[in-house]
Order: C-alpha cells, then sequence, then structure tokens
C-alpha cells in the first residue's frame, strides 16, 4: 500500500490522527476480529452440532474471552503496553488450558482425541496455536513504542467511523458470552448452573439436539446484526449528544 | 465455571463505562480460571476430557 492510499483510508475512516495509533488500531481491530471469528465458530459447532463443551474447552474459551480485553481496552481507552500485558495473562491462562487436554490426548497412543478436527488437527491444538501467537503478537506490539508516544485516548473520546464499527465489535462478544451464559450453560446444555453450581462442569457433556449447519451459522450471525443494530443506536445517541 | 462468563460480562460493562478497576477484576477472572483448571487436573477422571 502507497502512503497515498494509507492517508486516503486513514482520512475515509477518520480512525486516528497519528499514522502509527491508525495502523496500531486497524491490528487491535483485526485481531478482535478474529477472535469472534474463533468464538462464533465454537458457538456455531455447539448450536449447529450440538457439540457441547468440556470443562477444559470452557476453560480456553474463558482464556479467549480475556484475550480479547487487550483489544477492547485499547480500542476504546486508548493504546497502552499494560493492556497487551492483559491479553498475554490471558493467553498464558488458555495455553494452560489448551495444553493440558493436548497432553492427555497425547497420553495413550490409541486415544482419538476429543471433538471434530479442522484441517486435521484438534481445536484444542488450534486454540493452543492461537494463543502462541497472540503471545509473540502482543510481545511485539508492545515493543513498538511510536502509537504509545502519541497519547491515544481512545474511539470513544473520538468520533470517527471506527467508533461503530468498535463498539460493533465488542457488543457483538459481550453478546456471545450472554448466548453462553443463559442459553448454553443455562437452557439447552440441562443447565451448568444447577449441575455444577459455581464449581466444575461435567466431564463428558451430552450432546443436544443441533440447530443443524445452516440454523447454526443463521444463530451466530444474528447475534451478529443484533450487535450492528445496538452499535447504530450508541453511535446515533452520541451523536446526538455532541450536537446538543 | 458459569461465574467466570457473568465476570467476563461485567468486564465488558466496565470497559465502556469507564470504571478503573476494570483491569483488576478481569486478572482477578484470570486467576479464577486457572483455579478452575487446576480443580480439573486433581479430579479424579479419565484420560479424555
Amino acid at each position: 500500500m502507497t502512503t497515498t492510499d494509507a492517508d486516503t483510508l486513514q482520512d475515509r475512516w477518520a480512525m486516528a490522527p497519528d499514522r502509527a495509533v491508525f495502523w496500531s488500531r486497524l491490528i487491535n481491530i483485526a485481531a478482535l476480529f478474529g477472535l469472534i471469528m474463533v468464538l462464533a465458530g465454537s458457538l456455531h459447532l455447539q448450536f449447529g452440532a450440538g457439540e457441547q463443551p468440556c470443562p477444559l474447552c470452557i476453560v480456553q474459551r474463558s482464556g479467549m474471552i480475556g484475550l480479547a480485553v487487550g483489544p477492547i481496552m485499547n480500542l476504546l481507552w486508548g493504546l497502552s503496553p499494560r493492556h497487551y500485558a492483559l491479553s498475554i495473562l490471558a493467553a498464558v491462562v488458555g495455553a494452560a488450558g489448551s495444553t493440558r487436554q493436548i497432553l492427555l490426548h497425547i497420553a495413550d497412543p490409541n486415544d482419538p482425541g476429543y471433538g471434530p478436527t479442522v484441517l486435521g488437527w484438534h481445536l484444542y491444538t488450534w486454540a493452543l496455536v492461537t494463543f502462541v501467537i497472540a503471545i509473540i503478537g502482543c510481545s511485539v506490539l508492545i515493543m513498538w513504542q511510536a502509537p504509545f508516544r502519541a497519547g491515544d485516548r481512545g474511539v470513544l473520546s473520538s468520533p470517527g467511523r471506527a467508533r461503530p464499527l468498535v463498539v460493533g465489535l465488542v457488543v457483538w462478544l459481550s453478546l456471545m458470552v450472554v448466548v453462553w451464559m443463559f442459553v448454553d450453560l443455562g437452557v439447552i446444555g440441562v443447565s451448568v448452573l444447577p449441575e455444577c453450581g459455581l464449581g466444575e462442569c461435567p466431564d463428558d457433556p451430552a450432546d443436544t439436539n443441533s440447530l443443524g449447519n445452516l440454523g447454526g451459522w443463521i444463530a451466530v450471525l444474528s447475534v451478529g446484526v443484533v450487535a450492528a443494530v445496538v452499535a447504530w443506536l450508541l453511535e446515533r445517541r452520541w451523536r446526538a449528544r455532541s450536537a446538543v | 465455571m458459569f461465574l467466570m462468563f457473568v465476570v467476563w460480562l461485567v468486564v465488558f460493562i466496565g470497559i465502556f463505562r469507564g470504571w478503573r478497576w476494570t483491569p483488576l477484576l478481569a486478572l482477578a477472572n484470570l486467576a479464577y480460571t486457572l483455579l478452575m483448571l487446576r480443580i480439573h487436573m486433581t479430579d479424579p477422571i479419565p484420560l479424555n476430557f
């Protein structure tokens, strides 16, 4: 991409006055979108294929959600090494869960592994790959000092097209957490709360009736559509307030 | 394990509302996640889950 292209993109999206902040925000948005896609995939697996998550899967999901907290804080509060550090810690916790699961399954050579595979690898293996990439990525971004020196205060305090995009992504992620809590953990999964209380869950949760492949994707995407509507409404409200 | 997701939701709300103690809550939730993992590791479970 040439300098002129980058300038145009920066102006068009009104994302940041500073070039380093602009690129850093773009990387954070891409990371957040990637994490949402990963979590949407697991949500689809649950509702589309009827695969209930095992306790170790839930630990890894929690690590994955924690991983998203760093980019969200960077985008909404402003870029800071502390936020990247939080993501690294979340990645370490998630990696502990996925490493545990990998070790359990390679202990017995005849063990076929748990759950479905993607491109020949189980989901917990992909989760470990994701966590390791996140640790490396965050470490590299911490070493890039220019965005931190710019004194960025986040998109909430700087109106522009980036704001509804970021808010939409954060609401999408939040709604997925809500869906897990109240639909999966509450109703479909024969309910974790009554079954496990605040402690751990059954080791081999029973599969449930699924919505099917298409139904699963519609369920996941409809959460995204609701998030987009919420972001649009919030943006409209903020603009109306700033106009007064 | 249900509590982990409740706390993550509070963390997201905290980030939106600008509550400065939110990073601490996120750290506490990560510690709680680790605790859940530790409890799971000491369980007499079959070698699969």
